[in-house]
């Protein structure tokens, strides 16, 4: 019969084809199950982490003192002078005569020289220096000062009036109001905080750079016995290259902070501890990319190099060495900026480096230093990235 | 004299590459291997230098067994075989002085060799064989500037660094165009008729098979299937070679 070699039929085709196209395995069962078990997972894992995106709502303005802690760091201020001048005053009865002193050039003047509480005190000052910065407060006898206004500034001519009750909750007694005038002399200069967080900034720096050179100075000879196209052939070299293929993977799986949290027991707080917590990790990540980029090489100039006679060590050198540098550079580069990323926040567990710093400032409740620090941080991150994104295009 | 005898390579996975092969290339021979792709051509060829080890049979450089070599006094021989390969195989990154200073490692020392130093004499020779190929003038140019053609030029300067008496080419024109393909097999030629050096060259294309050959062979399955003149091969060995469907094709 014919029939028994036909073709399948086109019900049956189109059974089989059913779920063709990129979004067909949609009707599957194996693929609803697998939904049910990722929302199962998802919901639990929901709950055990304690998603709260209201809290993170409302207490938003919470970041209010670090934000402008960042809107205002304490990187450069003024060189300032300043001038001051006190009149007595007498708070209940007593001789109404005007008071006046000498402040900066000009003349504080008081009236009356004594007044009761609730009744209006006048404080001029005229002929001062223009444009200063004025702060008033009123100073008992045993030398506490109460401000009266801060932030005031005098004018053009270098005066500056108020008028004003005096509250009903001073106690009477014997007071001087103290004027303070300052004033910036036109020369902007770094604050300490400045200097200091760019001195823990280029400490940072350096200790990516320490860190990374020693790492280099391990993972380079490693890599060339965890590249299995340079090790195949024998057992011992099978065997080599997977223990340096562990080590590697052990070493990178071991987070840098963790290591640093070690390193600093072992030889004590400071960069130093950082330096080795970023060798350790980083001997693992570059060895793992150099033996990678080994492994990724024409063989066809080993090929030949081997067939004019050349012994092994001369084939490294001669076919395998002039392709990989500039991979190799280009991975160092790239993990030095990694480092330099790292070592912001080694810092924060006493590894040394400006995180030291910040982690300090924060806990003083420091805002605007710590903004100075942060600023600090990204600025030369931003910087490091760039240099070595330009560095890497040059050499590939 | 080159003598094969009995070579067999299987590689790991059982697949026979050459198969009981016997041959004897006579000094100053242009010998043309052709077949199909997977024929053996490759394998045969890299037998001869050990670059691939054999699995059996022995292989003879005259009254010297290269399969019974040990790996020092397989490098010693390997000076005296020269190779050039289809991917032309330069460090693409070096320049073309260092590419065919390459060619002396086999008798430059390992410290020497770190430092760049090389013999004088070496240099003199480089530039000698870079003028026999003619781009004296590409000297300091990094090889992968070079076009395919003026690539395959330094390979062969490489190989002739060593002085060889015997020149493997595995497929060395498959990659290029015709006109540069007849440049380089010319070369190859020259080096044969001028310097004596027997070459053992795989091909392709029937026609510089027939231009340029003083003998061919033909493999098919790792087996030799002809041996003779280029002149013999008519259509009907071609068909036995390539098989009943293949159409010869030419090369200008």
């Amino acid at each position: 019969m014919a029939q028994a070699e036909a073709p399948p039929s086109a019900v049956t085709r189109r059974a089989t084809y059913r779920r063709a196209g990129p979004t067909g395995f949609l009707a599957s069962w194996r693929t609803i199950l697998f939904l049910l078990v990722a929302l199962a997972a998802y919901a639990y894992g929901w709950r055990i982490t304690q998603i709260d995106f209201p809290t993170l709502l409302f207490n938003l303005p919470k970041a209010e003192r670090i934000v402008v802690g960042l809107l205002q760091p304490d990187v450069i201020a003024q060189d300032t002078e300043s001038a001051f001048g006190e009149v007595p005053l007498r708070i209940g009865d007593g001789p109404a005569m005007p008071t006046t002193a000498p402040l900066a050039g000009g003349t504080l003047t008081v009236t009356p020289g004594a007044i009761r509480p609730g009744e209006p005190l006048t404080i001029v000052i005229t002929g001062a220096r223009p444009n200063s910065d004025l702060r008033l407060s009123l100073v008992d006898a045993s030398g506490d000062a109460r401000p009266i206004r801060t932030g005031e500034k005098t004018d053009d001519s270098g005066s500056f009036p108020l008028t004003f009750s005096m509250p009903q909750s001073v106690a009477p007694g014997s007071y001087s109001v103290r004027a303070e005038l300052s004033w910036g002399l036109g020369r902007w200069r770094p604050t300490e905080t400045f200097v200091v967080s760019l001195a823990k900034m280029i400490e940072t720096i350096f200790l990516a750079l320490m860190g990374t050179t020693f790492a280099l100075f391990v993972s380079i000879p490693l890599s060339f016995l965890g590249a299995r196209n340079l090790m195949q052939g024998s057992r011992v070299g099978w065997t080599v290259y997977y223990l340096t293929r562990t080590l590697f993977n052990v070493l990178r799986s071991i987070e840098t902070l963790i290591l640093a949290v070690i390193m600093a027991v072992v030889v004590g707080l400071g960069p130093f501890a950082g330096v080795m917590a970023i060798v350790i990790h980083s001997i693992g990540a570059m060895g793992k990319l150099y033996s990678e980029a080994i492994e990724s090489i024409d063989p066809g100039p080993i090929e030949a190099v081997t067939a004019t006679g050349a012994s092994r060590f001369q084939v490294v050198l001669f076919a395998v060495v002039p392709q990989i540098v500039p991979q190799f550079l280009s991975f160092t580069m790239y993990r030095w900026d990694i480092n330099v990323r790292l070592s912001t926040v080694i810092g924060l567990v006493g590894g040394g480096g400006i995180g030291f710093l910040l982690i300090q400032y924060i806990n003083l409740l420091q805002w605007n230093q710590a903004g100075a620090a942060l600023w600090m941080i990204g600025v030369t991150v931003i910087l490091m990235d760039y240099a070595s994104a330009v560095i890497r295009q040059r050499l590939i | 004299m080159l003598r094969i005898e009995h070579l067999t390579k299987v590689f790991p996975g059982g697949v026979v590459a050459v198969d009981d092969l016997s041959l004897t290339v006579a000094d100053g021979e242009f010998l043309v291997i052709i077949g199909l792709s997977g024929s053996g051509k490759s394998t045969l060829l890299r037998c001869i230098n050990r670059l691939v080890e054999p699995t059996s049979g022995k292989i003879f450089l005259d009254e010297l067994e290269i399969t019974a070599l040990t790996p020092s006094q397989l490098r010693r021989s390997r000076k005296q075989i020269g190779m050039i390969f289809q991917q032309f195989n330069l460090v693409r990154r070096s320049s073309v002085m260092t590419n065919v200073l390459t060619g002396a490692l086999g008798t430059v020392d390992a410290w020497r060799s770190v430092l760049g130093r090389f013999p004088a004499a070496a240099y003199d020779r480089a530039f000698a064989n870079l003028e026999r190929v003619g781009i004296p003038e590409k000297v300091d140019q990094r090889a992968d500037t070079l076009s395919g053609g003026q690539q395959q030029r330094v390979a062969i300067a490489r190989a002739l660094m060593q002085e060889p008496r015997l020149m493997l080419a595995d497929e060395p024109v498959a990659s290029l165009d015709p006109a540069t393909s007849h440049s380089v097999m010319k070369y190859l030629e020259e080096i044969n008729r001028h310097d004596g050096i027997t070459v053992l060259c795989n091909l392709h294309f029937l026609s510089l098979a027939r231009r340029y050959a003083t003998r061919v062979i033909a493999l098919k399955a790792g087996r030799i299937v002809f041996d003779g003149t280029p002149t013999e091969i008519d259509h009907v060995r071609f068909q036995q070679i390539y098989g009943e469907e293949a159409v010869e094709v030419e090369i200008a």
